[in-house]
């Protein structure tokens, strides 16, 4: 007997991933979306969650990056 | 940065220091108090019209489809654009090219009018601001020549809003001076109409010291001054180039002219340029005398009603007070721009009061000692520690004739007999704490006040609260003030204060033109990216509190980093200082690294040995320091600065540990870095955010951070600390068990409100980049609403 | 999985689409042995062709040329030394995917080349004349109204600016109110560098098509007359004629006039859409003669003369970049602006100057938009104001922009590629690690493997390579038991 999943292979750095997990163990994207945490730099996930992930990802990049430059007004 | 400073902090100061307070001074007293009540400006200290701003004058200005302000309708450009080196735009920002041909004459003339947003290469960037245009009345534009000047220098036609913002902001201006001659206080005017008008105001009348003979309808003093002559430094004449010459880059060697200048543009820059001098040549002023003790009161009004007083000190023709023996030695030679930054001070003949900009490293402090010598009366010099009395002690002695009994040193430490000396060095809070004195301290406070001192030396003052400015400036009477700073910066934008209590900024150097010639170090500066720890990660991603900043200063990687980088220049043979604002991580990273450091409990004992091994012995090439290195003590030299943990996020902070790097090699113009300044940040966490935060200005000056993602054979190298998961885990584990006060940064006395990591990034960031005039002018906008100057009213659109 | 998230889902999986660039070779290479047999027909095309091959090539060319029977390939081979075993073998593979050769047997057995004879024939005829004849003519009177190069340089590049124009500011006009003929919003549209909104229907502008505005000039206009190309036999052109004519424009002189008398209907409706271009000049449709522009002229010449009109010479370095993220643009192109709008946040626009600043806002909404920081990069090195050449850096890394810049680009577009997203399917729980080492290494074979581990026997298959591994495992398993 083999099982088979449908998903979406996730390739990053170490820290990356300790990110998606964190994603996942806290809900933040309104459910658990790892189906399998396969070594230290790449997870299996779902494969509709993707999209939302990025998105996350962005927002935490945007707020750790600071604008050398603002408009004056 | 907005106001959300003030958080209760007292309680946890109280928790924080509490161990150390046995080794506390009485200047870190006075620190601590003055700094939480450093409350915002009360708005009489500021004339109305110096809330004005241009930067809101193009708000009625189309977008063009891209986002971009348009000003194409707003302006002509002539057909001799190329030969003319800038623009200007509505919201009073002038962008000049640094490659124009005529970019000496315009940036001269920049900088005394305007404020300089960024300066790196090509194209330089300013700002017209009311305090800037303050400044240049002061050292004595005349508003025509400012609008005609700038006319000249500019590519296109001038917008009509600007030449009235600078109307509006020089017409009131410097008409009026507040002179101390013959030890009587005078207000004096070229302008008898703007007597006058003050006259007609009852507080200044009351201010008014009427001779009892005199029963005329204005009674003015009117006199002529003589032709005076330019203050020459030194004790070797002259060495003042005058525009002319200074423009004879026109020739090369065949006779055959280079560059085309416009004419009017050089004709004019030697009028500007030589104004300083002949402007004052046969003036004709008129002058009434008021009344010392009123001479406060005097002040405030007059910055109320719009005529703020300028300082000038007539020190030739002062009588009353001795001179005292003192000269430069001829050794002292004056690099051109201390000479300038001088001549900008004394350049009619009397001593103006103001700020003169130098980044650190480019000899601040001659150009202190050589004020002194000019002015030649009586010099307090005001630093913020005992360790830079020392130094100014030995500056005096180096570039001077004064020896050890001119001297006199007022701190906790040393005290020397006060009686006969003519130069007092102390600190701001030797001067301004409450506390009981001892009967020797008080006697000296009490000769102190006594004196009627020549000259006032302001070391540092950005570090400075505007409140300390006022307790020593109602303690302390003297006849002029020069301030002295590395950066006109402070978090709090209370910088705006400076003008006031002190002058007007007289002159601030480019630190890129200063590197080019080779006056200041070169430096890389480099900020090398640490990828956290996988493990140091997750802790991050959930913890909540102050431990998230423990966690990245603790990541494995960055000590590993650190470790790389220390052995890298030990074997260079550079002298390398580390900076840790946290204190749990500084000891951990010293005790591993098995390196000596310092931090706010070593004792004098301890730090002056350290010091000294590391200045001399060549096996002491790394130390570590606390935050207290930033002001406390002088640190030795060193070429490579590491900061391992600096989430500050201030600005004046990471220039003026740049500038401990500064100090340039003798007479080397560097081809290549000779100087190195890491910043290590943790990937993917806040520190990102502080560390950018923090470059900003020196990124406006023109200095590049290279980012470096990985430092090349870190890996290979098996020496290094914490290779393996386990003794990671370990770390992690220590990290985990600290105590709430670990995670804190280090308290250092005198230190405003410091910004916590965690606190919201953007409070007050719109401001910060445009020098922060914004804040303030918002701050404003209710308060004055009910009286507003009908320009005024005007200029708010 | 509604239909919405598909389309997304496929946006993120799918690295952006790359603008693919082809030079002659390519381009012909992708051609049918049909087609080049009809594109041979031409001397100017087989002169063309000669002249873009590598040098060795060239020589194995003109060496049997006149050679009247295949000549034996180990001959050729003899003739350069084993040193240069590798450029021997890459000139024969051209010749061969040219068409220009092909192998053919001599009695004995013994592989052979021999040229085509259409490009035999015809080659001969553009070196040595004969034939009917090739070039075009000159005309013979001379034109009252002459054009000289300055006004010809010009005219071709405010007409090419149109066509770009056209693409930044989709239906508006362009700084002369001029506009663009239908058949060139189809020819863009065709090769994918605009496509129609899904909305309104109206041309906008496509990844591609941000990629396409980066380039030079010079392989802006190549890449475009391929895609006009593609499209000329749709509407009843012929392409060698098209193709033919390209080529005599590239060899003409500049500044010359020629005639149109003679011309097909097919020639002359393409003549006049490179009028449109700015590949020809012609002062009347009916005029009777044309100048070439230089961007004719350039179209295959690899060391061309950059065209310099009076935009382009102002174009010549006019952006400075700051170690501050600064940008200073010299300009008051409506286009140029454009095109430093797409990665920069734009703050002030004086009458010859354009004030903005590279953000990471900025940059990423560029990198979004499909260009890349390699682009962005090259774009801006291309205009780089002379003032930066001079820099110590710019001396010492080869590129004029401030080194921290450069990096600090490649680091945003770096910070988008942090997660590789591959679809597939994951198999575990195997019963038996034989099992487990049979499928994983077939997988492997077939080289859909994406990851694997042995110890707790899991792998994951890329999504198309799943049916197969299925397929398998279905077949091994009835084998098996």
């Amino acid at each position: 007997m083999v099982n088979l999943l449908k998903g979406v292979l996730v390739e990053c750095d170490p820290a990356m991933k300790q990110f998606l997990l964190h994603l996942d163990e806290t809900l933040a994207l309104g459910r658990k979306f790892i189906f399998h945490d396969l070594d230290d730099t790449h997870l299996f996930i779902s494969p509709d969650i993707v999209e939302v992930l990025q998105a996350k990802f962005d927002d935490m990049m945007d707020q750790i990056s600071f604008p050398l430059h603002e408009k004056s007004n | 940065m907005g106001p959300p400073k003030k958080i209760t902090k007292k309680d946890s100061k109280a928790a924080g220091s509490s161990k150390f307070e046995k080794r506390r001074r009485p200047e870190d007293e006075a620190y601590a108090q003055l700094v939480d009540d450093d409350g915002p400006t009360t708005e009489s200290d500021i004339p109305a019209s110096a809330i004005k701003n241009a930067e809101r004058n193009d708000e009625g200005i189309q977008e063009d489809e891209y986002g971009a302000k348009d000003y194409r309708s707003q302006m002509e450009l002539k057909i001799d654009h190329s030969s003319r080196p800038l623009w200007v735009a509505p919201n009073g920002h002038i962008f000049l090219e640094s490659f124009s041909p005529v970019y000496k004459h315009a940036h001269d003339f920049l900088i005394a009018i305007s404020e300089p947003v960024c300066r790196p290469e090509h194209i330089h960037e300013y700002k017209l601001t009311p305090y800037s245009l303050y400044a240049a009345v002061s050292v004595g534009l005349q508003t025509n020549d400012i609008i005609e000047y700038l006319k000249r220098l500019s590519k296109t036609t001038i917008p009509q809003g600007i030449i009235e913002f600078i109307q509006l902001c020089t017409l009131s201006y410097g008409k009026v001076k507040l002179v101390l001659k013959h030890n009587k206080y005078f207000v004096e005017s070229p302008h008898p109409e703007v007597l006058q008008k003050l006259l007609k105001d009852p507080v200044v009348q009351n201010c008014r010291l009427r001779p009892k003979d005199e029963n005329g309808e204005d009674g003015f003093i009117t006199s002529v001054q003589d032709k005076s002559k330019p203050a020459l430094f030194g004790a070797k004449a002259a060495t003042t180039t005058t525009g002319a010459s200074e423009t004879g880059d026109k020739v090369d060697g065949d006779g055959i002219v280079t560059t085309i200048v416009p004419e009017d543009i050089t004709n004019f820059y030697e009028k500007i340029d030589n104004e300083d001098e002949e402007e004052e040549a046969n003036l004709k002023t008129v002058s009434f005398e008021v009344n010392q003790e009123k001479i406060e009161t005097l002040q405030k009004r007059c910055v109320e009603i719009e005529y703020p007083l300028l300082a000038e000190y007539d020190f030739r023709n002062d009588s009353v007070n001795p001179d005292i023996n003192i000269d430069l030695k001829p050794a002292a030679v004056l690099r051109p721009y201390q000479e300038k930054s001088l001549r900008k001070m004394f350049g009619n003949g009397r001593a103006r009061s103001g700020v003169i900009v130098l980044p650190c490293g480019a000899g601040k402090s001659l150009v202190g000692v050589t004020a002194c010598c000019t002015v030649r009366k009586r010099a307090l010099v005001l630093c913020n520690s005992g360790v830079s009395v020392e130094q100014w002690k030995q500056q005096f002695k180096m570039w001077s004739t004064a020896d050890d009994s001119m001297i006199c040193r007022f701190t906790s430490e040393a005290k020397d007999k006060p009686m006969g000396c003519g130069i007092l060095v102390t600190t701001y809070s030797m001067i301004t704490h409450t506390q009981k004195r001892s009967w020797e301290a008080e006697q000296t406070m009490r000769w102190l006040q006594e004196q009627e001192w020549g000259i006032m030396v302001l070391d540092e003052v950005h570090t400075i609260p505007a409140k300390m400015f006022r307790r020593v400036l109602t303690l302390v009477q003297s006849h002029c003030k020069l301030g002295l700073t590395a950066t006109l910066l402070r978090e709090d934008d209370k910088i705006a204060d400076l003008n006031f209590l002190i002058g007007p900024k007289l002159y601030e150097a480019n630190w890129l033109e200063l590197e080019k010639k080779g006056y200041i170090a070169k430096v890389q500066c480099a900020e090398v990216w640490c990828p956290m720890s996988p493990e140091f990660y997750h802790e991050y991603l959930i913890t909540k509190t102050s431990k998230k900043m423990l966690l990245y200063v603790m990541n494995p990687s960055k000590v590993r980093n650190t470790q790389f980088l220390i052995k890298y220049h030990e074997k260079r043979g550079d002298k390398t200082i580390v900076f840790s604002d946290n204190v749990f991580a500084l000891k951990h990273y010293a005790l591993k690294l098995n390196k000596p450091y310092i931090y706010g409990p070593t004792s004098q004992n301890e730090r002056i040995q350290i010091l000294q091994n590391f200045k001399f012995n060549p096996k002491v090439n790394t130390i570590f320091v606390s935050k207290v290195a930033d002001t406390s003590f002088d640190l030795p030299e060193a070429n490579v600065l590491i900061q391992i943990s600096s989430h500050g996020g201030s600005r004046r902070q990471e220039a003026q540990r740049l500038g401990r790097i500064l100090r340039a090699k003798k007479g080397a113009i560097a081809e290549e870095y000779n100087a190195f300044f890491y910043t290590l940040v943790s990937q993917d966490t806040m520190e990102m955010n502080y560390a950018r935060k923090r470059q900003r200005f020196l990124v406006n000056q023109g200095y590049s951070y290279k980012v470096i993602t990985h430092l090349s054979g870190l890996d290979s190298d098996n020496d290094l600390l914490y290779k393996t998961r386990e003794e990671q885990g370990h770390l992690l584990q220590q990290v985990l068990a600290a105590s709430d006060i670990d995670c804190e940064d280090e308290k250092v006395p005198g230190e405003g409100g410091v910004v916590r990591p965690g606190g919201s990034k953007r409070t007050g960031g719109i401001s910060s980049m445009s020098g922060g005039d914004d804040a303030v002018y918002y701050e404003f906008k209710r308060k004055n609403a009910h009286n507003v100057h009908p320009l005024f009213k005007k200029f708010r659109g | 999985m509604a239909e919405k998230d598909t389309k997304s889902l496929k946006s993120i999986l799918q690295k952006p689409v790359k603008l693919e660039c082809k030079d002659l070779y390519e381009y012909l290479k992708t051609r049918s042995a049909d087609v080049l047999e009809r594109l041979y027909d031409y001397p100017t095309i087989c002169l063309a062709v000669y002249r873009e091959l590598p040098e060795i090539a060239r020589q194995f060319v003109i060496r049997i040329l006149f050679v009247e029977q295949p000549v034996p390939q180990a001959v050729i081979a003899s003739w350069s030394s084993q040193i240069y075993v590798k450029e021997h073998t890459a000139a024969t593979a051209i010749l061969g995917d040219l068409g220009v050769w092909r192998s053919a047997a001599i009695p004995g057995g013994l592989p052979a080349w021999e040229l085509s004879a259409t490009f035999k024939r015809n080659l001969k005829i553009a070196l040595l004349g004969g034939g009917r004849p090739w070039t075009m003519v000159n005309v013979l009177d001379t034109d009252s109204k002459a054009r000289d190069i300055a006004f010809l340089d010009n005219y071709a590049m405010s007409r090419w600016r149109c066509v770009l124009h056209y693409m930044v500011g989709g239906a508006t006009k362009g700084p002369d109110g001029e506009t663009i003929s239908p058949d060139a919003v189809r020819i863009l549209l065709n090769a994918n560098l605009m496509k129609r909104d899904e909305n309104d229907g109206g041309p906008v502008i496509t990844r591609q098509g941000f990629q396409f505005l980066l380039l030079d000039t010079q392989a802006q206009v190549w890449h475009f007359m391929l895609q006009y190309l593609d499209t000329c036999e749709q509407r009843g052109m012929s392409l060698p004629e098209c193709l033919s004519m390209m080529f005599q424009l590239s060899f003409s002189t500049l500044g010359r006039d020629y005639s149109s008398e003679g011309l097909s209907n097919t020639l002359l409706s393409f003549l006049q859409h490179l009028r449109e271009f700015g590949l020809v000049y012609q002062r009347k449709r009916k005029a009777g003669r044309f100048y070439p522009t230089r961007l004719a002229l350039n179209i295959t010449n690899k060391n061309s003369v950059a065209i310099s009109d009076d935009d382009t010479q102002h174009d010549k370095g006019h952006i400075v970049v700051e170690t501050n993220y600064r940008v200073y643009a010299y300009t008051d192109s409506s286009l140029q602006v454009a095109l430093l709008g797409l990665f920069t946040e734009l703050l002030y626009r004086f009458p010859n100057l354009v004030v903005g600043v590279l953000t990471r806002d900025s940059v990423r909404q560029a990198l979004r938009g499909g260009i890349t920081a390699d682009q962005i990069i090259s774009y801006l090195e291309q205009h780089a104001h002379p003032n930066m050449l001079l820099h110590e850096h710019s001396i010492k890394s080869k590129s004029p922009l401030p080194p921290t810049v450069v990096d600090q680009i490649k680091l945003w577009e770096n910070e988008r590629n942090r997660f590789t997203f591959t679809e597939g399917v994951a198999y575990n729980q195997f019963l038996s690690q034989s099992d487990f080492i049979t499928l994983r290494d077939y997988a492997q074979s077939i080289n859909v493997l994406i990851w694997q581990n042995e110890r707790n026997r899991t792998m994951v298959v890329t999504k198309n390579g799943h049916d197969d591994v299925k397929k398998f495992w279905k077949r091994y398993q009835k084998g098996g038991s």
